[in-house]
């Protein structure tokens, strides 16, 4: 085989010429095909924004052009507009607000005890508990829409945030209970001696310890709560001041931006608009962000 | 406006105040019993999880599997009719095989597509390019979008016509075939793979990230002793990278599969053409909250169960033939 069929390949002991060839080679795909992958994820982001910022006799113009011209900012606040979405703005930060504190605060508690106490059917709990990761939503669905519904509770913001309390994030709880397990029991002995309680040793002990992977956590969770859209969709109906973004944009899809006359651009304002807090804290907190997702993975 | 934040909230710190008590009084009560104190406090912690178990997942799928086998559209008490709604959904339903079949053909697409993608964004990461932290920034981009959103963009970017991004920047290729640009979200024959095209775009960096820090996971002596041994790039990689990668293909294939399986939020943001068939998820949605046939959803969603059951048994199943563990390769 030729060296061009084979660019990866590099025998130990090789002419420094060859090598040199080789390598250069190896760069050249490495840099090319990451380039082709990263336009790949790129354009269609900044298409986007783009579209976000055309004129409505720009959207369809062929051949496609990316800069828009003249750029019309105005479509923004035409968007925003177009629905009481700065309720809906507020009805979100609520309901995100509220699930991710009692989703944290509740995989804490279970992690730990998990974690760190011995009891009778511990492992069988466990191994129950993260085999519910595998039980699909739609099948717990009916039953708990009528539960709520003989609750009176439908279209109203519980359904969305109570059960948050109830850990309801089986990763999230295997998570914490492995980097509890990572702690050195000493530090917690030393805190019972003083005469802490178990939750005491948890709050001031524990939790501060494992405050990057908390951090983490709590990153991966506000995504989640923030994009949820399966549960507005179910338990949130009318009125519209009650929707949260996910359910108005679903609204301004299927019913002022129909078929016939789909408003792309403000379609657009209005999605760049809902990934800014996720994308101002990816920026923040890429480490985090980027530790979230591998965390399952290398721990499980 | 603000009595709905009220109440709910209100709600909110009624249950976690009850939660607590409840906590308190489980460790109260088994001390009494004369459970040791450590069996007791770990009991006790656990609790939240064992409640949520109890009231939103096992007496759900109970219920769930009860009302399967009845006639219940929420105005009428539930009437028992049998295996009824199984017998219509697997024999007259017109719509069902077709949903179940655009599923399956969905997950066994873009699970491998996305797994192949991120591997081999991931293997040229590894190639000691720079600025590392930078392409995988690039990468990781579409995955904070939320399903929802890249479905409505990768609807704007498969316009059916000749404007359509996508078809503009494809049309060398596709005017090779046809007079007519790919009709995408208005085929109904194209339309999955225009589900397999976004997902994949808002799959493969996320998987891209997670693949990167299994291959960095690799003892590099590993590849140093095969260099010795003058193995090539391709041997290498099959012999070193795949086997100690195989745990993340494993989780990332599991994971996968389970999600594709029920998608749900992208076909909501997505017009389908008259006659294409639907998702599962979607078709059970409408039978649920559209048609108010709660006993006929639920014996959609318990096919989905076993669905789901059997797709992790298979994946599990074949795991032992080629996943591999480091504390088999330490024992060698």
């Amino acid at each position: 085989m030729t060296e061009a069929t084979r660019p990866f390949d590099r025998p130990i002991v090789a002419r420094t010429r060859r090598r040199w060839t080789g390598d250069a080679l190896r760069k050249l795909i490495a840099y090319g095909g990451l380039t082709f992958g990263g336009l790949f994820a790129l354009v269609p982001f900044l298409w986007m924004i783009s579209t976000s910022l055309k004129t409505k006799d720009q959207l369809f113009v062929f051949p496609p052009r990316l800069i828009p011209n003249p750029i019309a900012l105005d479509n923004y606040v035409n968007a925003w507009e177009a629905l009481p979405f700065g309720t809906m703005l507020l009805n979100s930060l609520f309901v995100t607000g509220l699930a991710m504190v009692g989703e944290l605060a509740s995989a804490a508690l279970v992690a730990y005890g998990f974690a760190r106490f011995r009891f009778r059917f511990r492992n069988t709990l466990f191994v129950l508990m993260l085999s519910t990761m595998m039980l699909p939503w739609i099948v717990t669905l009916i039953p708990s829409f009528l539960i709520w519904k003989q609750l009176g509770l439908v279209n109203t913001f519980d359904p969305l945030v109570v059960p948050a309390l109830f850990a309801w994030g089986p990763m999230y709880i295997f998570l914490m209970r492995q980097f509890f397990l990572g702690v050195s029991r000493e530090v917690e002995e030393a805190a019972i001696v003083d005469g802490a309680n178990p939750v005491q040793v948890l709050w001031y002990v524990m939790l501060p310890l494992v405050k990057p992977v908390l951090l983490a956590i709590g990153v991966l969770s506000f995504q989640g709560n923030w994009n949820n859209f399966r549960l507005p969709l179910i338990y949130l109906y009318n009125p519209i001041e009650r929707f949260t973004m996910p359910l108005g944009l679903q609204f301004f899809q299927a019913t002022l931006s129909a078929a016939e006359a789909p408003r792309w651009h403000y379609m657009m304002a209005m999605s760049t608009i809902m990934a800014v807090p996720i994308l101002v804290l990816f920026f923040l907190a890429q480490k985090q962000f980027i530790e979230g997702i591998q965390l399952g993975s290398v721990k499980g | 406006m603000v009595e709905w934040y009220a109440s709910t909230l209100a709600h909110y710190v009624l249950v976690a105040i009850a939660i607590g008590g409840l906590m308190l009084l489980t460790y109260r009560g088994l001390l009494a019993l004369g459970v040791r104190r450590e069996a007791a406090t770990g009991f006790a912690f656990t609790l939240p999880w064992v409640l949520g178990f109890l009231i939103w997942n096992l007496v759900p799928v109970i219920t769930s599997l009860y009302l399967s086998l009845t006639d219940y559209d929420i105005l009428q008490p539930p009437k028992w009719v049998g295996l009824a709604n199984y017998q219509q959904l697997f024999t007259a339903d017109g719509e069902f095989w077709p949903a179940f079949r655009i599923t399956i053909a969905y997950a066994l697409l873009t699970v491998p597509l996305g797994l192949l993608g991120s591997i081999a964004a991931a293997t040229l990461l590894n190639q000691g390019v720079r600025g590392v932290g930078l392409w995988r920034t690039l990468y990781y981009l579409p995955a904070i979008l939320p399903a929802f959103i890249t479905a409505l963009l990768w609807r704007l970017l498969l316009l059916p016509t000749r404007s359509g991004l996508v078809n503009s920047v494809t049309q060398p290729i596709w005017s090779q075939f046809a007079e007519k640009p790919p009709g995408w979200f208005l085929d109904k024959d194209m339309v999955l793979w225009g589900f397999v095209l976004m997902s994949f775009w808002g799959i493969f960096g996320a998987n891209t990230v997670i693949v990167l820090a299994g291959l960095k996971n690799i003892p590099r002596d590993l590849y140093e002793a095969a260099g010795v041994d003058g193995a090539g790039t391709w041997s290498r990689f099959r012999h070193i990278t795949l086997p100690q990668l195989s745990p993340t293909i494993f989780y990332l294939l599991v994971m996968g599969t389970i999600a594709a399986v029920q998608i749900f939020d992208q076909p909501q943001f997505v017009r389908l053409p008259a006659g294409a068939p639907q998702f599962l998820n979607v078709f059970l949605f409408n039978q649920a909250f559209a048609f108010s046939h709660m006993g006929y959803a639920s014996a959609i969603a318990w096919v989905m169960l076993v669905v789901i059951l059997l797709l992790t048994l298979l994946i599990f199943r074949s795991s032992s033939a080629w996943v591999y563990y480091d504390a088999e390769v330490r024992d060698k």
